[in-house]
């Protein structure tokens, strides 16, 4: 075990340190103190096995997020297969898993300018809610939610319909902003036909 | 090949591993070469793992990071032998400088100075850095779940190929200041659950 460290630099700078948002001369000073303390390196060490766990997870399709366009064209970039399946308001498409596809993306188009909350409901055919996503980022600016379920929820479902939709929540009400219905056939499958 | 002389079996000397890098370091420089194999073995154990992070921050990749160990670390070893470190006690800031030519070199692409060290290499001690323990990846995704949307959203963003928050702010419509505070309190409710002390968001 590292000596204690007397003058410890900090998640926060540790991060920024990280992710290169330094300023040149802040950078400097932090590279001498990594150099010198153990201890300090230790929690970098931690912080950079936690970023590459992130990384992989999500490489594995392991994490259920909200993601964004230019997140998908880093991912294609990487070499992993992505599925993507493009909904318009009120759109039905049908859907799949291959074995080969890494990742399947939901990019539904919506029109969400100046909407204070938005959720993603999870339905079933019926319409009974099966999983809320609660007050997603969205921006307004790109006019589309793109939606990345864990890839290994999608290979064990069976065929069946899921209706997703988006909902503004404003003063504890809830208004339907749209809805996309997903016809699931399970994997092995021929070629998607959305 | 600079690996090959590699001490890994070497133990970390009690004697040595209680005194300060600049100890280490004047023992080194007052020694005759390669009489102070234990104060040099010691040196790169503390030191292999610095400057490792040093190269992933700048070079993004693990093998050219432990490329970068071993040049530095032979570089580093050898001068403080020549007696060339003139301030044993600025030890980090030496190996800073070393870290920032090596990088650059390694960014050029020249194989004219990994050349000269492998001239060196043949008589410097080297183990292996000590690697540190691997992220339990069922209880990440699981952790990862617990946060908050947008939490969660930066995080992914951010680390999966190491974006700044004005970056990720751009991408998600946010401004950065708010992607700074989003990204802080996701990485502490993370690092909470990863060590067991989050039970639910
Ligand atoms: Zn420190």
């Amino acid at each position: 075990m590292s000596a204690a460290c007397g003058t410890p630099l900090g998640l926060s700078l540790l991060v920024d340190y990280w992710l290169a948002e330094l300023a040149p001369a802040d950078e400097e000073r932090v590279e001498a103190h990594l150099l010198g303390c153990a201890s300090c390196g230790y929690e970098l060490r931690s912080l950079v096995n936690l970023a590459g766990g992130i990384r992989r997870v999500t490489r594995k399709g392991a994490v259920r997020a909200v993601v964004t366009r230019a997140f998908l064209e880093r991912v294609a970039a990487d070499g992993l297969r992505v599925r993507e399946y493009r909904v318009a308001p009120g759109g039905s498409v049908q859907c799949t898993v291959a074995p080969e596809d890494d990742l399947v993306v939901a990019r539904l188009s919506a029109g969400l300018e100046g909407i204070g909350r938005v959720d993603l409901a999870i339905c079933d055919d019926s319409g009974r809610e099966r999983e809320r996503v609660r007050d997603i980022p969205v921006s307004g600016a790109h006019g589309e939610v793109v939606f990345l379920p864990r890839t290994a929820s999608l290979r064990a479902a069976p065929a069946g319909v899921d209706r997703l939709k988006l909902l503004a929540v404003e003063q504890g009400a809830e208004r339907l902003l749209a809805e996309y219905i997903f016809v699931h056939t399970p994997s092995p499958a021929g070629p998607a036909r959305g | 090949m600079i690996c090959s002389n590699v001490v890994s079996s070497l133990e970390t000397d009690p004697a040595e591993s209680s005194l300060a890098d600049a100890d280490l370091a004047r023992r080194v420089t007052a020694a005759a070469p390669g009489e102070a194999l234990a104060a040099e073995t010691e040196l790169y154990r503390r030191l292999a793992p610095r400057v490792e992070l040093y190269g992933l921050r700048h070079l993004r990749a693990e093998q050219a990071a432990a490329d970068l160990v071993q040049q530095v670390l032979v570089l580093t070893i050898e001068r403080l032998r020549e007696g060339r470190v003139r301030e044993p006690e600025r030890l980090a800031s030496y190996v800073l400088g070393v870290c920032r030519m090596v990088v650059l070199d390694l960014k050029r692409g020249e194989g004219r100075r990994k050349r000269a060290l492998e001239r060196y290499a043949a008589d410097v001690p080297m183990a292996e850095s000590s690697s540190s323990p691997r992220v339990d990846l069922d209880r990440l995704a699981s952790c990862l779940d617990r946060l908050h949307e947008r939490e969660r959203s930066v995080l992914v963003l951010t680390f999966y190929s190491e974006r700044s928050a004005t970056e990720v702010a751009a991408e998600l419509g946010l401004s950065p200041g708010n992607v700074r505070v989003i990204r802080h309190r996701a990485l502490g409710r993370l690092r909470e659950c990863m060590s067991g002390e989050l039970s639910a968001p």
